[in-house]
């Protein structure tokens, strides 16, 4: 009898307890490391506000948006996620993510986002997450290297052969990688933004949404066009036909540290990336001197190829946000924090400090701001610039052209490749949401 | 022996069957996940988007494509180089070789010697794949050490050997495991049968070839089948090394299914590859359980 009370107690025991393990009270975030700076201001301030402990799961930048879009779907992502943008409609699609619109209403400083933006973090015409920053595109190059190839500068490239060129100048000079042009799909969105999207945009005419990966006004991914095969075309010249950029940089075991590290070490001639390389081309949380970086690089707009009735230069914009997870157990604590983190003061500083280009016009209309001559420079860009077509299937698309550059790295012909990528966008999207422009 | 259970428990179903629930859960585990690959393999199920909440049935769609599209057979090859190079070749051999050789030598040298192979086994295969890029990288150890001093221009091994460096690398790391199945399976070869051998006059050789190998035989079953199976859906070493690359020089199965599920975000396909990884990893251990077995 003993026996049969003691189990019965055990088991209710047992039972008990793993039923009833207190949910803990504390808010988690996931981001990437290149964000630390700005985020862990906010948790410091949130914390010591409110006297709650934050779990802070910070990841490097390689791989994350694997991850992100795999803990959302297991469930077992944090409370607040960092996203990069063009994420966020598709996560709101799947309904991952919680949508802001009532819990941002009564907070004074929402007004200030620009409209543009939230566009870009919505989905049916409801905002998902609050960007963090957005960026511009162009061509960063050493400066010595330059000077050993015997190119002048400011360097001004009017179209594509003049990069070849002076592609070809600096591998001549001995410089190992002249023209880092992000390719694979290791380097994922990279590939997609800072050179394919780049190139695509001013290779042919913007009429009908020729120079794009989607024709808008229909909402359908192009499966060929004369735009995509000079792409792939620019893409055979630089890594295979011309030879004027080892492949490895691109599957480096820490990409963003080997292509710092070939800067340092004065073998990169080119690089296609964006504005946030100000400071991350050293280090994105604790740059060097505005004197001693501009003593090492400068940076050009991205031109167009040159055929005629493209864009003289391009730009694309992206960016990162902050979203709340649906399944978050307390929703307002988590926007809690997203408004700390946000909150002005800040925001303010770490946009200022790592020369992120401002999303909010109280940070972007401030004198600091406008003082700033990196800043006043790179908006001017901004204001010529687009976004990615951040309708769900992006992110799929985005991962075929990766995969396209990719089979090119590989030797596959320009038709080869292009026919492969037609087919993979029909099985994906089907016949109807794929066409073709001869 | 009268069975000594307690009558109360033997009688009582319920705490019968709550002693039973974790092998039931156990197998259940395994069983949901491959079910689970198996039954998504013939949707189009998607990571993120709409098809993730409303996927559909897609028949043998994602089968077909394995062979109609490309990716699958160019990552099925290069799998099969890798995992015959590395594991097979590699691997195997060495560690054969190494075992017989060390088992005469002096109980210091093999120590050393034990403890270097080991080392590389139990390195973490992230550390691995920062050490192997930082060697083999145009200004890493063997350029400045070996090329560079010999008066050639340096050589950025990753980027041109891309695939024979990942599977020295597997080699080096995966060597300690056959080696220490090896050693163990060669001292279980009785002295006797290997002195009668060598009083019948077999060279160093037949004694090997003709004499040991013969007993050990279920014991390099039982290693190809270990080794063959944890190589084929090998992913983190290659895909911190290289990501598959350059191109797809290295983009083994493993790395190919991850891409595709992760990085595309089509799970129905990526099942679809798992599954067919499932069957070419059964047929190979169908091959070395047969030889397992006692010959007639």
């Amino acid at each position: 009898m003993l026996k049969k009370g003691f189990l019965t107690t055990v088991a209710a025991v047992s039972l008990m307890a793993a039923a009833a393990i207190p949910a803990k009270a504390e808010v988690s975030i996931m981001y990437i490391e290149a964000f630390g700076a700005l985020i862990e201001g906010g948790i410091a301030d949130f914390e010591a506000e409110t006297g709650e402990t934050v779990n802070a799961i910070k990841l490097p930048g390689q791989g994350y948006d694997q991850r992100i879009a795999l803990d959302l779907a297991a469930g077992t992502a944090a409370d607040v996620n960092l996203v990069d943008s063009f994420m966020v409609s598709e996560l709101a699609a799947a309904g991952y993510l919680e949508p802001l619109g009532t819990l941002a209403a009564p907070w004074d400083q929402y007004q200030y986002y620009l409209p543009g933006l939230l566009e870009v973090a919505s989905y049916q015409g409801e905002v998902y997450a609050l960007p963090t920053d957005t960026d511009v595109r162009m061509l960063w190059y050493d400066l010595s290297n330059f000077e050993k190839a015997g190119i002048a500068t400011p360097w001004q490239p009017k179209n594509w052969a003049d990069i070849l060129d002076a592609a070809t100048k600096l591998k001549e000079a001995g410089v190992q990688y002249p023209f880092q042009l992000p390719a694979g799909i290791k380097q994922g969105e990279a590939t997609t933004m800072q050179g394919f999207y780049m190139a695509l945009l001013g290779a042919d005419v913007p009429e009908g949404d020729r120079n794009r990966l989607l024709k808008r006004d229909t909402n359908q991914w192009i499966g060929d066009s004369p735009a995509l095969r000079r792409v792939f075309d620019l893409y055979h010249q630089v890594y295979v036909e011309q030879e004027l950029n080892p492949a490895d940089l691109n599957y480096a075991t820490d990409i963003g540290a080997a292509v710092r590290q070939a800067l340092a070490d004065d073998k990169l001639g080119i690089l296609a990336s964006g504005s946030w390389e100000d400071a991350c081309l050293w280090d994105c949380n604790n740059p060097p001197s505005r004197e001693d970086r501009d003593a090492q690089v400068a940076w050009t707009p991205f031109p167009g190829s040159g055929e005629p009735g493209t864009m003289a230069a391009t730009n694309i914009s992206g960016g990162w946000t902050l979203g709340i997870n649906a399944n978050a157990a307390d929703k307002e604590m988590a926007f809690k924090l997203i408004t700390t983190i946000f909150d002005e003061d800040n925001f303010k500083e770490w946009t200022l400090a790592n020369h992120r280009m401002g999303v909010r016009t109280d940070i972007s209309e401030s004198a600091e701001y406008t003082a700033d001559p990196f800043l006043a420079e790179a908006t001017k860009l901004a204001a010529e610039t687009t976004g990615r077509d951040t309708i769900p299937g992006y992110q799929t698309v985005s991962a075929l052209v990766q995969q396209a550059t990719s089979d090119l790295l590989d030797g596959a012909s320009v038709d080869e490749v292009a026919q492969s990528y037609h087919d993979a966008l029909v099985d994906e999207f089907g016949e109807e949401n794929v066409i073709t422009y001869e | 022996m009268k069975n000594q259970a307690n009558p109360w428990l033997t009688s009582n179903l319920f705490v019968l069957g709550l002693g039973l629930l974790p092998a039931a859960i156990l197998i259940g585990a395994l069983l949901y996940f491959t079910a689970w690959a198996f039954a998504f393999s013939f949707t189009d199920l998607a990571l993120v988007g709409r098809k993730s909440v409303e996927w559909s049935w897609v028949g043998l769609q994602n089968f077909e494509r394995l062979f109609t599209r490309r990716g699958f057979l160019e990552s099925l090859w290069t799998t099969v180089i890798f995992v015959f190079f590395s594991a097979i070749v590699g691997q195997s051999v060495l560690g054969f070789l190494l075992a017989a050789l060390l088992r005469g030598t002096q109980s210091t040298i093999r120590s050393v010697v034990e403890v270097c192979i080991m080392l590389g086994w139990l390195l973490p295969d992230i550390v691995a794949a920062f050490l192997w890029s930082a060697t083999t990288s145009q200004t890493g150890l063997i350029n400045q050490l070996i090329i560079v001093p010999l008066g050639f221009p340096p050589i950025n091994f990753i980027n041109e050997y891309a695939l024979p460096i990942v599977t020295i690398a597997n080699i080096w790391k995966g060597t300690a495991w056959s080696y220490l199945l090896f050693s163990a399976a060669l001292d279980s070869v009785s002295r006797e049968v290997v002195e009668a051998a060598k009083v019948d006059g077999a060279t160093p050789f037949q004694r090997i070839w003709l004499v040991q190998l013969p007993i050990i035989r279920p014991h390099i079953a039982t290693n190809m089948l270990f080794i063959t199976i944890w190589t084929f859906t090998y992913f983190p070493l290659i895909f911190a090394m290289t990501g598959g690359g350059p191109g797809g020089q290295t983009q083994v199965l493993a790395v190919f299914l991850y891409n595709q599920s992760f990085s595309r975000g089509n799970l129905g396909f990526g099942s679809a590859i798992s599954v067919a990884m499932l069957i070419i990893v059964g047929l190979l251990s169908l091959v070395y359980l047969r030889m397992l077995r006692e010959p007639k």
